[in-house]
């Protein structure tokens, strides 16, 4: 164990997502292109200082390279399909064109710039944002943290990323044993080389099930008929408030009612998970609980976040 | 603690049940070996202990198991998970969590214990096995002794008063699966857990056995006292089969009491010396680097036709990377290969096969290789037992799979065959098929190249060793003096009678009495 | 895994409002570009929430141990067929190991398989965004729809079937997550963007113009050609190794 503090294990992976959500919601909530700026820098300092030598971690030049393409399309589009903008001053002119009714190019205005550009901006910011926190989360210990009533999903998941470098050591191997038989046309190469892989892992998988499921997983509390009856109607009420939310969202201008319905809905939903969750028996060894460094982390991105939607 | 009253178990398409009306029972703190010809019957009775038979393996069970008093068939494993602990052959295969400590605690999760009873717990089951130093070690930096010691552990944390083991000593060395049958028996005497132990190697633990459950071959099960139980069984390690030969009474189970039993030389055959055809492989000062890591260093080897020679030397000495480069397709740094074309069995034979049945990769076998229809198939059958030909290749046992990838791979008639580990998986019976094979091969005149470090084997088979260590031959020579009783690797017979020129039990005339 | 009507409700209701959440800019009513970017912010934080309910709800059915094994197996496959195929532009290989796994094994683990592959290959490969959660819906309503395919003994048939429903669906997840990244790169005021407020029909056309102008159609013929190429390739082995894992994990549709 490593005690450099700027470690991204440092802290729990819960966090680094609070984080990484509160930088995107701070990025769309803000309005001018300098916040934007700001939270793009923050991203990329964390990403740079913390990561890991994870695979998970090595994604860094792909969220880079995604925002600057989201700015470039951006723009790009702004200039190309400019429905020919008149205002205020002009950047520069480029001969209009007309495509079955699509106007193309024409004069481009600062304004229109740099509206395109902060739009951009945005969307970088929370690409990066985002990409961010999974850089920086270890995606098994998160999922270890996963409520009860998705936990075998979670186990799926975590059983999915074990196996995947398996498949492929397995799938080298295999490659690898395949030239020594050779095969007459008409057997597909691809066949030859993931049937053999796949039979490997799938029997691997259904070893490891056994020995899970030997050691007691698969093991369930029941609900009560009350509990049960409490989560259908949470959950299909949450499903049903949800509908509603997106329903006002569309069709009508009553933000305030659609609010309202969203949150309604995601408090019946929590609530849903909570109780689905008394099904599971399981407890926990030495679970990583957020610490001081947690908490703190939580508490400056909860005060910036609200310092910029005061501004 | 465990009685099973007339338990039946098998699948509906195979005529002859797995295991048929077996009645016996086992006390608390009884230590029983768990052994029989074919691979199949030992695991499946460990099976049943927890309902990964037939929960996991499909088939139907009547019958009654009772353990601790509870009838226990009809059960799921996690249902059963505090009652019996299970431990199989690849550890690394069964590991779920990534550190030692929450290996361990991954049963007590899922089983509901608090916090502090599972720290607890884990810190006692750990001092037990002998790993409480690394309960924060990641599992993949363990030895393999290590691994199935952490397995142990895991299997028993909750307090489970049976532990199943189903070869746990399959991928260890000898020293490391010795210290691990001690401490299963440590474990029986005084924790007064019962052990049930599946195991073919049964020379690691005759010493330290209460008791034995045979599976046979028919699907009969007979449990009995050790002594017992080898007086007529036909699946035999050295030591016993040695001493039934020369008709000692009581069986000699290890190879101290055999020394100790046996007083005066020994008159047995020698192995018949052959002559060779002339020198087909020639390997000349091999290297064989991958970036700084030197696998091979200046190796160099031959062979003639008819002649079976051994590649020897523990996992991870260059066995096969030698056997790729001089295959041809493997990495090669340096030095010069001669030699005619050749054939490579993988060690994992399965990955060759990649059709839905058997009569599928039989004829696709023909096709490819441009031979005469049913070749293949002819030579699998010389090689294995009749099959039903519409069985999935992957349902094969792990000797029948070896046939077939042997049928494909022979049928292409290359002068030069090479074997990577080709015992791994076998049971007793498949093994003396292989050997059988093996010997045609060389009357065929071809030579073969085998990868091994299964000691008894290569002693079957072998007219010459090489010994790898570290990439660099150590010791070459002659069957008789690598593995004779002043060689490298002495077999057992050959510790036991200290004659030169004696390796195997068959060498020793059977005595009638 | 069987379904009850209860869950059918629940599924219905989902896929309802996730295709609202996708085909916003076409029907949504008002015109003020601020009402438009909060509904947008809201449709990204209340997908992932129905996507968490739905997934709980398919586990809470009978998944197993065995059934939790393959499935991990087929995520696992996609993840790495997915990456192996990455970099080869046009290519999309994530799809026909979901069709068939879901035709073999039914919706609701089509579902799982669906949003676990995407799930799994973003975390794997960078590509965890606002977009994802919409994804793992377009995917996992895939899966959900090849779940229902009608099975036949005949493999000429069962082909058909599967190849049909791999072009359809490939357009259909296309043209879905087309409609998703249209506000967001496109945004308003463009003659490709979306007018916000105006309607199905004139909005429809401006998104056939985005789509053919991009060169999205064109991505979604290459999803739909690999896609049927790779089950054509590998289907009639697929399947049969799937069917006897079906038959070993006691998993049936």
């Amino acid at each position: 164990m490593s005690l450099n503090p700027f470690r991204a294990s440092a802290l729990h992976p819960a966090t680094w997502w609070f984080l990484g959500l509160g930088l995107a919601t701070v990025a769309s909530l803000s309005g001018g292109w300098l916040p934007e700026v700001l939270v793009i820098t923050v991203a990329i300092a964390l990403m740079l200082t913390c990561r890991e030598n994870a695979p998970w971690s090595k994604s860094v030049r792909f969220y880079l390279w995604l925002g600057a393409f989201v700015v470039g399309v951006r723009l790009l589009f702004r200039i190309i399909f400019n429905s020919g903008s008149t205002d205020s001053v002009v950047a520069f002119s480029l001969v209009e064109l007309n495509l079955g009714g699509v106007h193309l190019l024409g004069q481009v205005s600062w304004l229109t710039l740099e509206a395109a550009a902060t739009d951009g901006l945005r969307l970088a910011a929370i690409i990066i944002s985002i990409g961010m926190a999974n850089t920086l989360a270890n995606p098994k210990r998160l999922l270890k943290s996963t409520p009860g009533a998705l936990y075998e999903v979670a186990t799926a998941m975590t059983v999915a990323i074990n196996l995947a470098p398996q498949l492929i050591e397995s799938l080298q191997r295999v490659r690898k044993a395949r030239s020594l038989r050779g095969r007459s046309k008409g057997i597909s190469s691809l066949n030859s080389i993931v049937i053999p892989a796949l039979e490997d892992t799938i029997e691997q998988s259904l070893g490891l099930a056994a020995s899970m499921d030997a050691r007691g997983f698969g093991r369930r509390g029941s609900l009560t008929k009350m509990q049960i009856i409490a989560t259908r109607t949470l959950s299909l009420g949450g499903i049903l408030l949800i509908a509603f939310a997106t329903y006002f969202l569309l069709a009508t201008q009553s933000q305030m009612i659609a609010i309202a319905f969203m949150i309604s809905g995601i408090c019946s939903l929590t609530l849903t998970i909570r109780i689905a969750s008394a099904r599971n028996l399981r407890t926990r060894y030495r679970r990583q609980k957020p610490g001081i460094k947690d908490l703190f982390v939580i508490g400056l991105t909860v005060a910036v976040a609200a310092l910029v939607v005061a501004f | 603690m465990i009685e099973f009253r007339s338990v039946v178990f098998g699948y509906q398409r195979a005529e002859s049940p797995i295991i048929s009306r077996a009645t016996f029972t086992l006390r608390a703190g009884e230590f029983t070996l768990v052994c029989g010809p074919t691979g199949s019957g030992k695991s499946t009775l460990l099976k049943l202990m927890n309902g990964l038979a037939p929960h996991f393996t499909g088939g139907e069970l009547s019958g009654k198991i009772l353990i601790d008093g509870k009838d226990v068939t009809g059960y799921k494993p996690h249902e059963l998970a505090e009652l019996v602990g299970y431990v199989n052959q690849q550890p690394e295969g069964s590991f779920v969590a990534d550190t030692v400590g929450e290996e361990l605690a991954y049963g007590l999760e899922q089983l509901g214990f608090t916090p502090t009873d599972m720290e607890h717990r884990i810190a006692k089951n750990a001092a037990l096995v002998g790993i409480e130093h690394l309960l924060d070690k990641p599992l993949a930096s363990l030895s393999g002794g290590q691994q199935q010691r952490v397995a142990i552990a895991a299997a028993m944390a909750a307090g489970q008063r049976v532990l199943a083991l189903d070869e746990p000593t399959s991928a260890l060395d000898a020293t490391s699966a010795a210290e691990l049958v001690a401490l299963l028996a440590r474990l029986a005497k005084e924790q007064g857990i019962t052990v049930l132990l599946a195991e073919h190697r049964l020379e690691r633990v005759l010493e330290h056995i209460d008791s034995v459950i045979v599976v046979n071959g028919d699907s009969s099960v007979v449990k009995s006292a050790p002594r017992d139980a080898f007086k007529d069984y036909r699946l035999l390690p050295p030591v016993v089969e040695l001493s039934q030969r020369l008709g000692l009474e009581p069986v000699a189970l290890s190879i101290e009491e055999a020394k100790r039993a046996i007083a005066t030389p020994v008159t047995f055959t020698r192995l018949p010396g052959r002559v060779f055809g002339e020198q087909t492989l020639l390997v000349e000062e091999l290297v064989v680097r991958y970036g700084n890591h030197v696998a091979i260093s200046d190796v160099s080897l031959n062979a003639q036709a008819g002649e079976v020679v051994a590649l020897m030397g523990a996992n991870g000495s260059g066995k096969s990377t030698m056997l790729w480069a001089i295959q041809g397709t493997g990495a090669r740094s340096g030095g010069a290969i001669s030699g005619p074309d050749n054939t490579l069995v993988p060690q994992r034979a399965a990955d060759l096969l990649f059709l839905n049945t058997l009569a599928e990769e039989l004829a696709e076998s023909d096709k490819f290789n441009k031979v005469e229809q049913g070749q293949t198939a002819k030579l699998f059958l010389e090689l294995s037992n009749r099959t039903d030909p519409k069985q999935h290749p992957r349902d094969l046992s792990a000797g029948q799979q070896l046939a077939l990838v042997l049928a494909v791979q022979l049928v292409k008639g290359a002068p030069l065959i090479l074997l990577d580990e080709p015992t791994r998986g076998l049971d007793y019976e498949a093994k003396r098929h292989l050997v059988a094979a093996i010997r045609l091969m060389q009357e065929n005149g071809r030579t073969v190249l085998v990868a091994s470090h299964d000691i008894e084997f290569v002693a079957q088979i072998a007219n010459r060793v090489y010994v790898l260590e570290e990439g660099e031959i150590t010791a070459q020579g002659r069957t008789e003096e690598i593995l004779g009783p002043t060689g490298l690797m002495p077999t057992q017979v050959a510790q036991i009678a200290n004659q030169p020129g004696l390796l195997l039990a068959e060498q020793v005339g059977k005595r009638e009495n | 895994m069987k379904t009850s009507l209860y869950s059918k409700l629940v599924i219905s209701f989902t896929a309802i409002a996730s295709l609202a959440m996708f085909a916003w800019p076409l029907i949504i009513q008002t015109t003020s570009v601020d009402e438009n970017r909060f509904a947008q912010t809201a449709f990204i934080v209340l997908m992932p929430l129905m996507l968490v309910l739905v997934l709980a709800e398919f586990a809470s059915g009978e998944l197993d141990s065995k059934q939790l094994a393959v499935l991990g197996v087929l995520i696992a496959l996609n993840a790495v067929v997915r990456v192996l195929g990455a970099g080869t532009s046009g290519i999309e290989t994530a799809f026909f190991i979901i069709i068939i796994g879901a035709y073999i094994f039914g919706s609701g683990f089509g579902f799982l398989l669906g949003t676990g592959s995407l799930f799994v290959s973003a975390l794997l490969m960078g590509g965890v965004g606002p977009w994802l959660p919409f994804q793992m819906m377009a995917a996992g309503l895939l899966g959900l729809v090849a779940g229902l395919l009608p099975k036949s003994n005949k493999r000429w048939l069962e082909l058909t079937v599967l190849v049909t429903f791999a072009i359809i669906g490939s357009f259909a997840y296309g043209a879905l997550m087309t409609m998703w990244n249209w506000p967001f790169l496109a945004g308003v005021g463009t003659d490709i963007s979306y007018s916000p407020g105006a309607g199905i029909t004139p909005n429809l056309a401006r998104f056939f113009k985005y789509e053919s102008l991009t060169g999205g159609l064109l991505w979604d013929s290459g999803r739909a050609i690999t896609t049927s190429v790779l089950i054509l390739l590998t289907a009639p082995a697929l399947l049969a190794t799937l069917k006897r894992a079906a038959g070993r994990a006691g998993i049936s549709r």
